[in-house]
């Protein structure tokens, strides 16, 4: 009983000056202190955008923190999100049926990173290989398939991301949904549980029983699932697909997902930290518009924060060490 | 620790917005400007010495039938489709020009060098070209020179001792004209406008800032800049910053300039997301492709950009004019056809003239 109490009251201490209520407390100064300077930041039009803007580096970081957790990287998901957005759009501008043009890029996501698992998991080629080779194969075959031609003329009806149910941009929709979905699945599913223990200890997951290989493959899927969803975003937010790589999306998506406390060894981070974090770092590239201060802070910044979370990572760890 | 260093990260980030001096026209660089008359009378050109090559003991063609090849930086695309069909268009109406084009398939240097390499082993009159570089492309210019073949560029430039003449498409001091013109008319001498752009060191986009504030200063003089925002090459980037423009910039904001062809209809579609089509206006440099749902939806008025059926036909007369002895150092302009005389510029450039402006009546002609 005592040690249920403990915690309790642990847990309950972990959510408040953990990673998340870090930065939940960060993305409500921000707002407040530009707001000031500012009150147009804070226009409901500004607050949606900003939501708006980030949602499917979100949706794709809760896949990749989940990559992350189980203690590997994919450094591919950008040119992946590039490809399955121009796949999209093709074949809605091909005639099919729209819900098909959606479907099917997140399925084809799911296989090219179920490729990416297996070489993983079963071949033990390090993930930051595998998947430095699938991006180059990727973004290699993006411009010889569309030499660089850009899509539009999409149907009527396509562009998902544009819709607001209950006057809210679908994208958030889809940023909070999944993001509960998928926080409650890794904390109380055995499966989402078995990512934490691979990627904490994988020699003692394998003693519990827990196989590696299958855990790995079955991250990446569930990744794959995540980035398509993020692609198919990406594919209607605007009504012309640029059917190119964007410039370092896979670093914004990791920094989403590091930032939001996950941790680059292994083992640890939510994927509501990385939601939260993708918010942030939208809300700072917004504000820096607000207060006239160069869009280039915002990489240094991006930076900063990086380091900022790995070194806390490094010294809780230490602590933790020490302890024992 | 981790919690006092994002905190003070986010304080320092706030400091700092007090401490950030507002410039007004960032993206510009600091070299000299050269605005155009107001009027449109075409502006001073200095006097520069022919720089160009020349071939070693061309055959005398004058009258005769003139076999050409074109090689583009890479063919297959709407761009130099453009280009090609232009060339034929002048090759039919003067009837003694044979033209061909054949090049890589992808944009590529050596793949370049090879055709051309080919074409002077095979023996054409002259060769038309828009460089992959500069540089390497340079040594096989000047051995088809040295063949007695006549080199005539177009779109991107060589070594101008590589060639004789180089057909250029927009001056940098025209471009910033056209979009200043196209913004004043649409949103008024006392307007407020944005731009967007690629990033403040993109030398081409940086020179085009620095011509457009220059001409404006000396024939819109009421116009007003509000801010320069970077968004690189990426379409949903630069959404989010145009999109962040009018949300902060709300009735103040008339008008918003789009610096690539990246920026200008992501800066048409977050005027559309946004409601805004009529109160905010939308300029830019971009393709007609991915301008026409926005020029279609009537929410964008005008897109500047040259009209690459125009520079292929250009290239073509150009070709002709110096083959029958009528292009020669020295000479400032030349004739060609129905795009009247167009004026030698920078010692061996002959200039296209004012930038093209594609609008909802002509805009369905391109496909590119």
């Amino acid at each position: 009983m005592a040690i249920a109490i403990g915690g309790r009251t642990r847990r309950l201490r972990r959510i408040v000056v953990g990673q998340e209520g870090v930065l939940l407390a960060a993305i409500v100064l921000l707002f407040l202190v530009v707001g000031a300077l500012n009150p147009r930041f804070l226009a409901e039009t500004n607050l949606q955008s900003i939501f708006l803007g980030n949602a499917y580096i979100a949706v794709a970081a809760i896949g990749m923190s989940m990559v992350i957790i189980s203690g590997n990287i994919d450094v591919s998901v950008g040119s992946l999100i590039g490809c399955m957005a121009t796949l999209s759009g093709s074949l809605a501008v091909a005639g099919w049926p729209i819900p098909l043009s959606w479907l099917v890029p997140i399925v084809a996501s799911m296989a090219i990173t179920s490729v990416m698992g297996f070489l993983v998991a079963y071949l033990r080629i390090p993930s930051i290989v595998a998947s430095l080779g699938m991006m180059s194969i990727l973004k290699g075959s993006l411009i010889i398939v569309t030499g660089g031609a850009w899509i539009s003329n999409l149907p009527d009806g396509y562009a998902l991301a544009q819709m607001r149910p209950l006057s809210v941009p679908m994208p958030v929709w889809f940023m909070v949904v999944l993001t509960a979905a998928a926080a409650a699945w890794m904390r109380y599913s055995a499966a989402g549980r078995a990512i934490y223990a691979v990627g904490g200890n994988a020699e003692a997951a394998r003693l519990a029983g827990i196989s590696r290989e299958r855990v790995v493959m079955m991250v990446f899927m569930v990744h794959g699932l995540f980035a398509g969803i993020a692609a198919v975003l990406f594919a209607t937010q605007l009504s012309v697909i640029q059917s190119t790589v964007p410039p370092n999306l896979e670093l914004t998506i990791i920094t989403a997902s590091v930032v939001g406390g996950v941790s680059i060894l292994g083992g640890t981070g939510t994927v509501v930290g990385s939601t939260l974090a993708a918010v942030l770092l939208a809300a700072i590239g917004s504000s820096l518009i607000f207060v006239n201060i160069s869009p280039y802070w915002l990489r240094a910044v991006q930076g900063v924060l990086i380091l900022a979370t790995v070194l806390a990572d490094l010294a809780r760890r230490r602590r933790q060490a020490a302890h024992r | 620790m981790r919690k006092t260093l994002i905190f003070a990260l986010s304080v320092g980030l706030m400091g700092g917005t007090a401490l950030a001096q507002e410039q007004r026209w960032d993206g510009a660089d600091d070299l000299p400007v050269n605005p155009l008359d107001c009027a449109g009378a075409p502006g001073e050109v200095a006097a520069k010495p022919y720089d160009g090559g020349q071939p070693n003991n061309p055959p005398d063609l004058a009258g005769k039938e003139l076999v050409l090849v074109d090689v583009p930086k890479l063919i297959g695309i709407g761009y130099f489709n453009a280009t090609s069909k232009g060339m034929q268009l002048a090759a039919d109406e003067l009837g003694n020009v044979k033209v061909t084009t054949d090049g890589p398939t992808k944009a590529n240097i050596d793949e370049q060098i090879t055709f051309i390499d080919n074409f002077i082993t095979r023996g054409v009159h002259g060769v038309l070209f828009a460089a992959n570089d500069p540089v390497a492309i340079a040594p096989v210019l000047k051995k088809a020179l040295d063949k007695g073949i006549h080199v005539i560029g177009y779109d991107a430039n060589a070594q101008p001792d590589a060639r004789e003449w180089f057909v250029n498409q927009a001056e940098f001091n025209g471009i910033g004209k056209a979009l200043i013109d196209n913004m004043a008319a649409e949103i008024g001498e006392d307007g407020s406008f944005a731009i967007v752009t690629s990033t403040f060191t993109t030398p081409n986009q940086a020179r085009w800032i620095a011509e457009m504030w220059a001409y404006q200063q000396k024939c819109h003089p009421n116009m007003k800049w509000l801010e320069t925002v970077e968004a690189q090459e990426d379409n949903i980037l630069s959404f989010n910053q145009a999109t962040t423009l009018i949300n902060k910039y709300g009735p103040e904001l008339n008008g918003l300039f789009g610096m690539t062809s990246v920026a200008t209809p992501a800066s048409a579609e977050a005027v559309t997301q946004a409601g805004k089509c009529g109160e905010v206006a939308v300029v830019g440099l971009a393709t007609p492709n991915g301008m026409r749902p926005y020029v279609q939806s009537g929410c964008v008025k005008s897109v500047v950009l040259w009209n690459p059926v125009d520079l292929g036909y250009a290239a073509v007369h150009v070709a002709r004019a110096v083959a029958d002895g009528k292009l020669k150092p020295g000479d400032t302009q030349v004739d060609a056809g129905k795009l009247g005389t167009l004026p030698v510029v920078n010692g061996s450039e002959i200039l296209l003239g004012p930038p093209f402006v594609y609008n909802m009546d002509n805009i369905d002609e391109f496909d590119f």
